[in-house]
């Protein structure tokens, strides 16, 4: 390793490197002590007692009998919750249901015995009366006003719309308009993980060992549900198996901080996947239509988007999905009009929350089967389309003109992939094919917004301290779900500041020592978590600097000064910037519509095969192509990559959230179906080189549009293949069938 | 009943130990918690253990069924000649959340066990009961593939997938940065 100079720039011995996660090595020998895994001597077992039923109001619950069973230590109810919210309005729902349920699974009861069994028991001796009620089963019903009315704010749980012209008119001049709706289904997080963990109650404050993706978001929760202050609540939310979304909106810490506050022992409960795929957060539903005109040499002229989402009995994410729905409506094109209009529903369907990609992949489906529609219409190459309508760097936004970072190169992602084998030798791949089984290849694209948006106030800190060894021990958020964060932090830290990487540890997850930092969320980690991290390096730096301390050379004696002179600790923040314009948004509401300044892009392309006699697919073959910026840790990237396009090939071909008359019907991984190995095509993954001026090394983030590109890629290869384009997902053999006989491939 | 090696403390034929699922008593009895329950219906895996030699969802078993048989967890691996496996999981990073690795690794394992020159379709059929939310499976294949060709003494060819990870050891390196093209 090279010495660097302390008073000029350290040299890069890590950043683009790829480096094992950190933790690997106690992942594969089975030490790593998951929140689930923990426990203690004298801790009680916790059961949920659940809703059975979509929509009831509760007349009355009698919890006597499991109460006197012995081995019962609480059994609590609405009013044993010190305020019975989960946030601040109506419409984040109650800890617990007081009056009437929601959804099936919807929390009634916390039961805490000496033992799992006994818990289980007593669970089962809860007398819940249940008059059921109407029940709201999806937007249709949601819209009508008959319907009963979920909220006091009636069953909207948010609109958004913005047009930045008459597109109406527009498209009347327009030589080819699309006019189509497309439906996207709800879809299961299946972290490995099911929620869960363990909670304390000591000297007047909880720990609380629970997965979440937003640990300070968790702890102003449980301080609002025990009416304590925020410093009497220490979340410690990892290490978990998962996330993908699930741990931002899941109630679990807020459960187990009422059981441990209200029994005064350590508190375990750890869900079933059963009750996870019944109560727990899927990705929103959506119905899209999009009207969309094109000239005849495949440049779009307008385009309208047409949103309903349907949120479930509580709010959580919807807005905000439906405000990332509308800001990626326009897909990751250049073009001089578009609308958008979005309604976002209260129904008594399972709640759906925030889910990796977050309302984007549901528009992409539209806005991609259109210019794949549209190219096999007009007689153009689907790569050519997208070519004469890509968004480049710099330009402004499709519908809020806002201007978009100088890094982003959808442009460069298409002609990669173009170039690429999968793309050229399709038509040589398709000829190959016999029989039964038909070939095609599709193209997709897509762009997403690396954080929470102009506007919005996000921030990430990290704090650092190096010690009288010369150790560096940086606490930094947001918190590692499974990406191993840790690991890109250390491998940023060693550079800023010129050590060994061995001379750094990095900690997450735990808000006693971590500053707020926001969530893991919005593709933001490595870009946000990173920026706070580099900046808090520098600082260290300036001081070193400034005291003429060699840190990169002597840092044991430097870390000696340091603390002697009371200096050994640094703590920096990272505001994450806005757009450089605004565009068309009124400056009073930039956060209403949060657009973004800076967005990572995806191009992919599948290969697919059909089988005309039962409607089968196979998929042997994706290619992502991926525009990060630096990719601080390439293999680790390239995972997230293959990981995320396998979750969108799994929404495009396998996987739906199925309720009859809001009954959940896929409660278990018998009828939820999700890629295995088996189902996993083989997958290449291209990093295209690139330099984020606003990120950490240059890196923006990445995680999220990988999963947008998959689903319309699917369905332009099943149009290459037997000559039909899917309008709703995902595409089961039973579906493919149905198409298949209205529109004969011969 | 051996565990990982050792005789269990307990007498499995106890009635109520015998009627308990053995990832129960593997994780509160025996506090071995590296076996991680993911649907508890024998549908993801994550349970996964070896019963001489051979991988089962331990949520599927109770504990008096196996009262004579060697059981090896993921904690167990190591001493029974896996540990270059563990480390080329690493190695080829096909961890990230981790939950499932422990019942993925001991379905590899047992697929070393029973073949020395596994082919990358002989993976998938190991590991068809594994489920993996996080990676996309392909690094597992890349990993147990390298392992085998490194147990015959062979070098694996790169696999041609990006990932850089083809010569063993290569992810990781100071020369390793994944596949890059284009550029604008």
């Amino acid at each position: 390793m090279t010495t660097p100079d302390t008073a000029g720039t350290p040299p890069r011995n890590w950043v683009g490197r790829s480096r094992p996660a950190v933790e690997g090595a106690e992942i594969v020998t089975g030490e790593l002590v998951y929140v689930t895994d923990r426990r203690v001597p004298g801790m009680l077992h916790a059961v949920v007692v659940r809703s059975t039923v979509p929509h009831a109001e509760i007349r009355r619950l009698d919890t006597s009998a499991a109460t006197a069973l012995p081995g019962v230590v609480a059994v609590l109810t609405a009013a044993d919750v010190p305020v019975n919210a989960l946030g601040p309005r109506e419409v984040d729902g109650p800890v617990l249901c007081k009056t009437v349920v929601r959804q099936v699974g919807d929390a009634i009861a916390l039961v805490a015995a000496e033992d799992a069994a006994t818990a289980a028991a007593a669970a089962a001796m809860v007398t819940v009366d249940l008059e059921p009620l109407p029940v709201v089963d999806g937007p249709d019903a949601a819209l009508d006003p008959a319907s009963p009315q979920l909220h006091s704010v009636g069953n909207i749980a948010g609109r958004i719309a913005f047009a930045s012209g008459d597109v109406e008119a527009a498209l009347a001049g327009a030589d080819l308009v699309l006019r189509r709706t497309v439906h996207t289904p709800a879809q299961e997080h299946l972290a490995l993980e099911t929620p869960g963990g363990m909670a304390i109650w000591a000297d007047g404050k909880v720990t609380i060992w629970c997965g979440s993706q937003n640990p300070g978001l968790h702890q102003r929760k449980v301080a609002r549900a025990l009416d304590i202050e925020t410093s009497a609540v220490r979340m410690i939310a990892g290490p978990v198996g998962g996330a993908f979304g699930a741990r931002n909106d899941d109630p679990v810490p807020v459960h187990l901080a009422v059981l441990a506050h209200a029994t005064g022992r350590p508190v375990h409960l750890h869900l079933t996947r059963e009750e996870v795929m019944t109560a727990g957060t899927k990705r929103h539903p959506f119905t899209t239509s999009i009207d969309i005109g094109f000239d005849r040499s495949g440049q779009i002229v307008a385009s309208q988007v047409i949103a309903v989402a349907d949120t479930g009995p509580v709010i959580t994410s919807g807005p905000n999905v439906l405000k990332t729905s509308a800001e990626m409506s326009t897909g990751p094109y250049r073009f001089p009009m578009a609308s958008f209009s979005g309604t976002v529903v209260y129904s008594n369907n399972s709640n759906n929350g925030a889910f990796r990609g977050y309302g984007v992949p549901q528009v992409a489906f539209a806005v991609e089967n259109a210019l794949t529609e549209a190219a096999a219409e007009l007689g153009i190459d689907p790569v050519e389309i997208r070519l004469r309508n890509v968004l480049r760097g710099g330009d402004p936004h499709s519908l809020y003109r806002h201007r978009t970072t100088d890094s982003l190169q959808v442009e460069t992602t298409l002609r990669t992939a173009a170039a690429h084998p999968l793309w050229t030798d399709r038509q040589g791949w398709q000829a190959a094919g016999d029989g039964l089984w038909r070939r095609g290849t599709g193209l997709a694209c897509a762009m997403k917004g690396v954080g929470m948006g102009s506007g919005t106030g996000d921030v990430a800190r990290a704090r650092l301290e190096i010690d009288a060894t010369g150790a560096v021990t940086i606490w930094a958020g947001p918190n590692h779900t499974g990406q191993s964060i840790q690991t890109t932090y250390e491998q940023i830290a060693a550079d800023a500041l010129g050590l060994p990487i061995d001379a750094i540890e990095v900690r997450v997850g735990d808000t006693d020592f971590v500053p707020e930092s926001g969530p893991t969320a919005a593709s933001r980690s490595t870009y946000a978590g990173g920026g706070a991290v580099t900046r808090a390096c520098a600082e260290l730096r300036e001081t070193c600097a400034r005291l003429g301390l060699p840190l990169a050379t002597d840092p044991a004696g430097t870390g000696e000064k340091l603390v002697e002179l009371g200096s050994a600790a640094v703590e920096a923040e990272f505001f994450l910037p806005s757009t450089e314009d605004i565009g068309l948004i009124p400056a009073d509401q930039l956060a209403t519509y949060g657009p973004h300044r800076v967005y990572g892009a995806c191009t992919q392309v599948v290969r697919v095969e059909v089988n005309i006699r039962t409607g089968e697919l196979r998929v042997p073959d994706l290619l992502s192509v991926v525009d990060c910026g630096t990719a601080i840790n390439p293999a680790a990237t390239i995972g997230q990559a293959e990981g995320g396009a396998l979750q969108g090939l799994g929404l495009a071909v396998m996987e739906e959230h199925r309720l009859v008359d809001g009954v959940p019907v896929t409660t278990n991984l018998e009828n939820y179906l999700a890629p295995t190995i088996a189902d996993a095509p083989h997958m290449q993954t291209v990093l295209i080189s690139g330099h984020e001026d606003t990120g950490p090394y240059g890196a923006k983030g990445m995680s999220e549009v990988v999963v947008v590109p998959a689903p319309p890629a699917l369905a332009a290869a099943v149009l290459d293949a037997v000559g039909v384009l899917p309008d709703r997902l995902p595409v089961t053999p039973e579906r493919m069938l149905t198409w298949l006989e209205e529109q004969p491939c011969g | 009943m051996r565990v990982n090696g050792r005789p269990v403390p307990f007498d499995p034929r106890d009635p109520q130990l015998a009627a308990t699922r053995l990832l129960d008593v593997l994780r509160d009895r025996l506090g071995l918690t590296g076996s991680k329950e993911g649907c508890g219906v024998g549908e993801c895996g994550a349970c996964a253990v070896l019963i001489d030699g051979r991988s089962a969802c331990s949520c599927l078993v109770l504990t008096g069924q196996v009262a004579g048989n060697e059981i090896t967890t993921v904690e167990g691996l190591a001493d029974r000649g896996h540990g270059d496996l563990q480390a080329a999981f690493v190695r080829h990073h096909a961890v990230q959340c981790g939950y499932c690795i422990p019942g993925v690794l001991t379905s590899c394992a047992a697929l070393l066990e029973r073949n020395a020159t596994p082919q990358r379709d002989d993976v998938t059929t190991a590991l068809g009961g594994n489920l993996c939310r996080c990676t996309g499976y392909q690094r597992f294949t890349d990993a147990v593939c390298d392992v085998a060709a490194a147990r015959r003494g062979a070098a694996p060819a790169d696999d041609g997938d990006g990932d850089g990870d083809g010569p063993v050891g290569a992810v990781g390196s100071a020369n390793s940065d994944g596949q890059r093209a284009g550029g604008s």
